[in-house]
Order: structure tokens, then C-alpha cells, then sequence
């Protein structure tokens, strides 16, 4: 029989064997910090635009608390976190860092203006101007995750600019589904704009997931591999299960029930499918980043 | 001054002693290994045989970790080495993501109260943990504090075969670029586009 040489690859058990390695570092506490992050920024800039004092403070709650504690939770040595916003230059860490300062600093004056007012008479321009600070510090916090992980080029799944756009739409849709449920549960009038907003995105959000899955399946080894584990692997019931059966699916046929028979307690089920299918995404999205075989011309492989 | 490695991937023999030299000479904790002998098995029988690639810190000039560090632990030497200064390195592991060859470790936490003995640490661990904080990255340093001495990597001396070639990769009529001349020396993973400073040459 002819020999021939064996050119597939497995995912490697240890480090002393070839194969794609799995990325194991960032673990449920990015994915949690990444989500927080995401929601409560989506439902703040949502509801600012919306003018609904609830959920733009449940949004900063989210951020401030979630992410944020996630974050330093994660760190090795938390302690130091404030050198993480040295090099904004550089790092989408960094300017991750600056982001949610501005947010901290902003939301918390848009949230309360009366804590400045006995210091200084601000106009109205001002409090705008602390306004739209808010609101753009929050947009970037929906989608710097996205930059975070495409930064990492060692893992092709993520080297792709469609993630900071999924992050972004994930987030938009996210907020919304929170800020749709906040104003249900208080019985309060749910403007037209917002429930056909959900509807968009969730159809945006399955057309981006396409497309981002076909990208990658036409990418590197490694990025295939990625997709097999999304859809026929480890990772196929969370991914086909939980973030488009019942995180786009779920959502989309509960809120067309909703729309039609009006019973309030749905809401909550919509938002437990979106929120579900949101994290959902994020870890699989982590866990299943592999890293390229060590390969080289030199090596014959 | 880039200081680098040309790998004789023809003369290794996969026997580890790299991989124990470099845990000798930096004494890492247990799992921490920053030269390894990577091993595959190809082709089918009776033509089967086991392949070696040595690996190790690329010491990238375009350092993919140095770029997402966002504090600055992680740094470039004149002579091209890339360091982490573990005393401003948060532990994000930003860089061990980013790293494409899986060079960065990081040390748990409680990792440096286990060593190899039954109760506690030896006195070479003693010794040697202490160069290293749990919650930081640590890497492979090119053994810095011997070339600073003037001496070569643990690694480059320790090899029976002497596999490991080590110099000056600026140097154009040295013997690292002549050799990557004339025998064709790869880095791995040339796709990304790291600038490493570890040349393999072919089988």
C-alpha cells in the first residue's frame, strides 16, 4: 500500500501536539463582561432616544455593575486595572477602559443633573453636549468587544471586521428587547418605532449570523474548523439550539404572539429568549476561537 | 541588533532537552513550559515516522502581544528580545490571545505555593518562583540574563545536536542569514505576519 501523509487536523489535547488549539483563556467572565456590557449600553442609548428615565438608568446599572465587575473579577491582579487605560493609542482595551469612564462620568450626569446644579448653572447646551457624550460612550461600549477579539489575529474566526457590526446589532437588539419589557411591565405605552426596531433586528441579526458563518466557512483551516464546531460540533446545541432557536426564533415568534394576543406576562419570555441567545452567542463565539496549527513551509505541512 | 534562532529541523531529534534546560535554567512552575518539542506522527505504516518542531518565544519584531498589551507590560529590547515586565501586567491575558503561537503563560493563582515536593517548596524554588507573580503573564525571555552576561540561551547550548543556531539575525553576512539563504529558513506561520525572529530550516 502507498503511504501517505496525514495533512488533517485534530484539536490538539496538550501543547506538545500538533493541532488547532482551542482558546482558553478568555473565559464565562469576558463572555459575562462582554454581555452586561452590550445590554446596558444598548438600553441606555435606546432609551435616551426614547426618553425613558427607567431604562437608561437599568442600562447604566448594568454597565457599572455587570461589566464591570465581570471585568475586574476576571483580572489576575485587579488591583492594577487602572494601568489597562494607558495605551489608548494602541489597545481597544485601552480605549475600552476610557470608554466606560466617559460613560461612568456622563450617564451618571445625564441620570442625575440636579448633583451638578448646586456647583455650577450649566445651560442647556451643556447638559445636551453631557448628553450626546453619553450616548456615544455607550455606542462604543455596544461595539469594542467586537474590536477586542478581531485584534487577536492569531484566531482566525475573529479576524473578520463583521463582529464589531454583530456586536453593535446584538447590542441594539438587546436594548430594545430590555427597553420594550421595562415599559410593558409598567403598563406604560410602547412606542410603534421600538417594536418594529425588534423585528428588524432580529432579522438583521440572522442575516448578519449568515453571513458572517458563510465568511468563515470560505476562510483559513482553522476558521472552518470554527464553523464545524458551531454547527456540527461541541458547540452545535448552543449555537443552533440556544442562539437561533430560541435566542432569533423564540424571540421573534413570542413577540408576533405578543403583538397579536397582548398578554404582558410574554414580554418576559421575549426578553428571557433574547437575552438567553445574546450570552449564548457571545460564549460560543469565545469558545469555539481556535488557533492555526503551528505550521510552516519548513515544517512540510 | 536582532538578536534571533535558526532551527535545524534536520538535526532535532525531539529528545526534550531544550524543553528541560529552559525549566532548569527559569525553574517555571509546573505546566509552564517556554520551549517545548511540538510532535506529530505522519504518513502511514510501514513509511510512519515522528516528526519534531522545536518552539519557543518567536520574539516577533512585530509583536501581535506587544500590540493589544494595554498597560505596556509587554515590550520590545533594543536587541529585539520581548519582554513582560510583570510588575505593570494586569493579568487581562489580551496577549495570550493574541499570540498565534501560544507562547504566553499565565501564572494562576496559588501556583507558586506547589512546587515538586511533598510539602513544601525546594530551595531552588525558593529562588526561582520569585522572579515570577501569580496573575501576571510570563514568557520565554530568550534567557535576557545570560546574553546580557555575554552567554548563549540555555536552550541554544544544552542541544546535543545542535539544532539551535544563535546570532545576530541583522547581521547579513552572518551565519543565521547565510544560513536562511542557502537552506531556505521559514519562520512558522508567515501568514500572520508577526516578523518572528525564530527561522526554521526544511527537513
Amino acid at each position: 500500500m502507498r503511504a501517505t501523509t496525514i495533512e488533517t487536523f485534530t484539536i490538539a489535547p496538550h501543547r506538545f501536539a500538533v493541532g488547532y488549539y482551542r482558546q482558553t483563556w478568555w473565559n464565562w467572565l469576558i463572555g459575562s463582561a462582554f454581555f452586561f456590557g452590550e445590554i446596558g449600553a444598548g438600553l441606555f442609548l435606546i432609551s435616551s432616544l426614547t426618553g425613558h428615565w427607567l431604562g437608561m438608568a437599568v442600562g447604566y446599572l448594568i454597565v457599572m455593575v455587570g461589566k464591570n465587575s465581570a471585568h475586574l473579577l476576571y483580572l489576575g491582579r485587579p488591583a492594577r486595572f487602572w494601568r489597562a487605560a494607558m495605551r489608548p493609542h494602541q489597545s481597544w482595551i485601552a480605549r475600552g477602559i476610557w470608554a466606560t469612564g466617559v460613560f461612568a462620568a456622563s450617564g451618571f450626569l445625564v441620570l442625575f443633573p440636579r448633583f451638578l446644579e448646586p456647583y455650577w448653572q450649566l445651560g442647556a447646551a451643556s447638559k445636551a453636549a453631557i448628553g450626546v457624550l453619553a450616548g456615544f460612550s455607550a455606542l462604543f461600549i455596544m461595539f469594542y468587544d467586537g474590536f477586542v477579539m478581531k485584534a487577536s489575529r492569531s484566531i482566525p474566526f475573529w479576524d473578520t471586521g463583521l463582529l464589531p457590526v454583530l456586536c453593535l446589532t446584538y447590542a441594539t437588539l438587546g436594548g430594545t428587547t430590555l427597553a420594550l419589557t421595562l415599559r410593558e411591565l409598567r403598563g406604560e405605552a410602547v412606542p410603534a418605532v421600538l417594536v418594529n426596531a425588534e423585528y428588524l433586528l432580529l432579522v438583521l441579526n440572522l442575516v448578519l449570523l449568515g453571513v458572517y458563518l458563510f465568511r468563515m466557512s470560505r476562510w483559513t483551516l482553522a476558521a472552518r474548523e470554527s464553523v464545524r464546531l458551531l454547527l456540527h460540533g461541541a458547540y452545535a446545541f448552543a449555537f443552533l439550539g440556544l442562539v437561533l432557536l430560541v435566542g432569533l426564533m423564540g424571540t421573534l415568534a413570542l413577540s408576533l404572539v405578543h403583538h397579536w394576543m397582548q398578554w404582558t406576562w410574554i414580554v418576559v419570555l421575549v426578553a428571557a429568549c433574547e437575552l438567553t441567545g445574546d450570552f449564548a452567542l457571545l460564549m460560543v463565539l469565545l469558545k469555539s476561537g481556535l488557533f492555526s496549527p503551528q505550521t510552516a513551509p519548513a515544517y512540510r505541512m | 541588533m536582532r538578536l534571533g534562532l535558526v532551527i535545524d529541523l534536520r538535526r532535532c531529534v525531539g529528545c526534550n532537552a531544550c524543553t528541560l534546560a529552559c525549566k532548569q535554567e527559569h525553574g517555571t512552575p509546573q505546566g509552564i513550559h517556554f520551549a517545548r518539542v511540538v510532535t506529530r506522527e505522519v504518513g502511514a505504516y510501514p513509511t510512519a515516522k515522528r516528526t519534531f518542531l522545536p518552539v519557543l518565544c518567536n520574539h516577533c519584531q512585530e509583536a501581535p502581544c506587544a500590540e493589544v498589551c494595554p498597560t505596556g507590560a509587554t515590550y520590545i529590547r533594543p536587541d529585539g528580545i520581548v519582554m513582560v515586565d510583570n510588575q505593570k501586567c494586569i493579568g487581562c491575558r489580551a496577549c495570550a490571545v493574541a499570540c498565534p503561537y501560544m507562547n504566553r503563560h499565565f501564572i494562576e493563582e496559588g501556583l507558586l505555593q506547589n512546587g515538586r515536593g511533598p510539602r513544601q517548596l525546594t530551595a531552588f524554588e525558593l529562588v526561582k518562583f520569585a522572579s515570577f507573580e501569580e496573575g501576571t503573564m510570563t514568557k520565554c525571555t530568550l534567557c535576557a540574563h545570560r546574553i546580557d552576561q555575554g552567554l548563549e540561551p540555555a536552550c541554544v547550548v544544552t542541544c546535543p545536536t545542535e539544532c539551535r543556531i544563535f546570532g545576530d539575525l541583522e547581521e547579513e553576512s552572518g551565519r543565521l542569514q547565510t544560513l536562511i539563504r542557502e537552506r531556505g529558513g521559514e519562520p512558522l506561520l508567515p501568514e500572520c505576519n508577526t516578523r518572528p525572529s525564530v527561522y526554521y530550516l526544511a527537513e
